[in-house]
């Protein structure tokens, strides 16, 4: 029965975790304010 | 106090061991994206170039073309058509600016690409477009989805406003990372005029009224790390030909543009640094965590039960009970 109770708080505790980091996900940001260019870049 | 430990390992084990598939099928989907307010641009040069001179009509070598290519993403249209799409979207307004050796405008074409911010799917809205013409896309444009497979995949030209399928040509080595090549031909396809000519007065319509035509044609070839889905380095062998018409003045047909297009070194550099830096944090995802998780999972068992088992034996053989002297009788 401990046994039992070990792995499920395991199995719990990986799922949270998963859960919170794929929740927390990728800011979305703004749109850039650069333009879309009609100029040659000296650089990248 | 060794039953405490193998549980609280065996709770380890499987937090490492469901933490696997959870980051490879769960995770990795939701985190491994293309972010909606990526700015990203691209020079690529086409050195001896045979180029249309509007003013004579006739084709001359030039020293050098360049096109500029823009991607800049939309993020509240993605957020407005990712609730409708009911899945995380990406749109990018791109514009594709060719200049001639005098840095004067050739063309230029912008476009709307609509697609799954995760698997490249393309996603159809109102506003996809090229050169302001509604298409539907089907397949890729740009870039290959993460893990990309050694087969053929199905890549739109915007030139033609088709899709046709790009090859797989075998596995290379592109400035030390592991790359798939692929190749795709386009025959000559007639082809829209741009809507922005280089010379002013001259329309599409304009051009339209003296019957003259563009064709286009082209071998496009892509050198794609697979894990990012992310082209390290590409190039064109793009020919464009008007025929027909009184524009030509009774010739059949003219170059209007033809050239090996190719990136530039400074940002083959750039392109390859970035794709190495992604490509580490998708692996991570995809390998690494998983991976290590399953094996860190498999030994924390092996160890919980191997206390567990130390725990149940007994603690060597119990003292002999010293038994009474029988009594002697005399």
């Amino acid at each position: 029965m401990r046994a039992l109770i070990a792995a499920a708080t395991g199995l719990v505790l990986a799922l949270a975790a998963v859960l919170t980091i794929t929740a927390t996900g990728t800011p979305a940001g703004g749109t850039s304010p650069k333009p879309l260019l009609t100029t040659v870049p000296s650089h990248p | 106090m060794r039953r405490k430990a193998s549980l609280v390992l065996l709770a380890c084990a499987v937090f490492c061991a469901a933490l696997s598939p959870l980051m490879r099928w769960y995770a990795f989907p939701r985190l491994a994206r293309i972010p909606a307010n990526q700015y990203q641009d691209m020079v690529l040069e086409a050195r001896g170039a045979t180029l249309l001179d509007y003013g004579t009509m006739r084709a001359k070598k030039v020293s050098q073309v360049t096109v500029v290519q823009t991607l800049r993403g939309d993020v509240d249209a993605a957020k407005r058509i990712g609730k409708t799409a009911g899945r995380p979207v990406v749109v990018w307004d791109g514009l594709s600016y060719v200049q001639g050796p005098d840095g004067k405008m050739v063309s230029k074409v912008p476009e709307r690409y609509i697609f799954d911010a995760h698997s490249q799917d393309p996603v159809h809205a109102t506003g996809e477009m090229v050169d302001g013409d509604p298409v539907t896309r089907h397949g890729i444009e740009f870039k290959w989805p993460f893990l990309t497979q050694k087969r053929d995949y199905e890549y739109f030209d915007a030139q033609t406003r088709t899709t046709s399928p790009i090859h797989y040509k075998g596995t290379r080595t592109f400035r030390g990372l592991k790359v798939y090549f692929f190749e795709q031909t386009i025959p000559w396809t007639k082809v829209p005029m741009p809507k922005s000519m280089p010379v002013q007065g001259i329309t599409p319509e304009s051009v339209a009224r003296t019957g003259t035509t563009r064709w286009y044609s082209t071998v496009r070839r892509f050198w794609v790390e697979p894990v990012t889905g992310a082209p390290v380095y590409g190039e064109e062998l793009h020919q464009e030909e008007l025929r027909g018409g009184t524009l030509l003045g009774g010739r059949a047909r003219v170059t209007a543009f033809a050239g090996d297009v190719k990136m530039r070194e400074d940002y083959i550099e750039h392109t390859v640094a970035l794709v190495e830096h992604n490509r580490t944090l998708v692996l991570m995802l995809t390998s690494y965590v998983p991976w290590g998780s399953l094996t860190a999972g498999l030994l924390l068992l092996a160890l919980s039960l191997c206390l567990e088992a130390r725990a149940r034996r007994p603690r060597g053989p119990a003292p002999a009970k010293a038994t009474d002297p029988e009594p002697v009788s005399a």
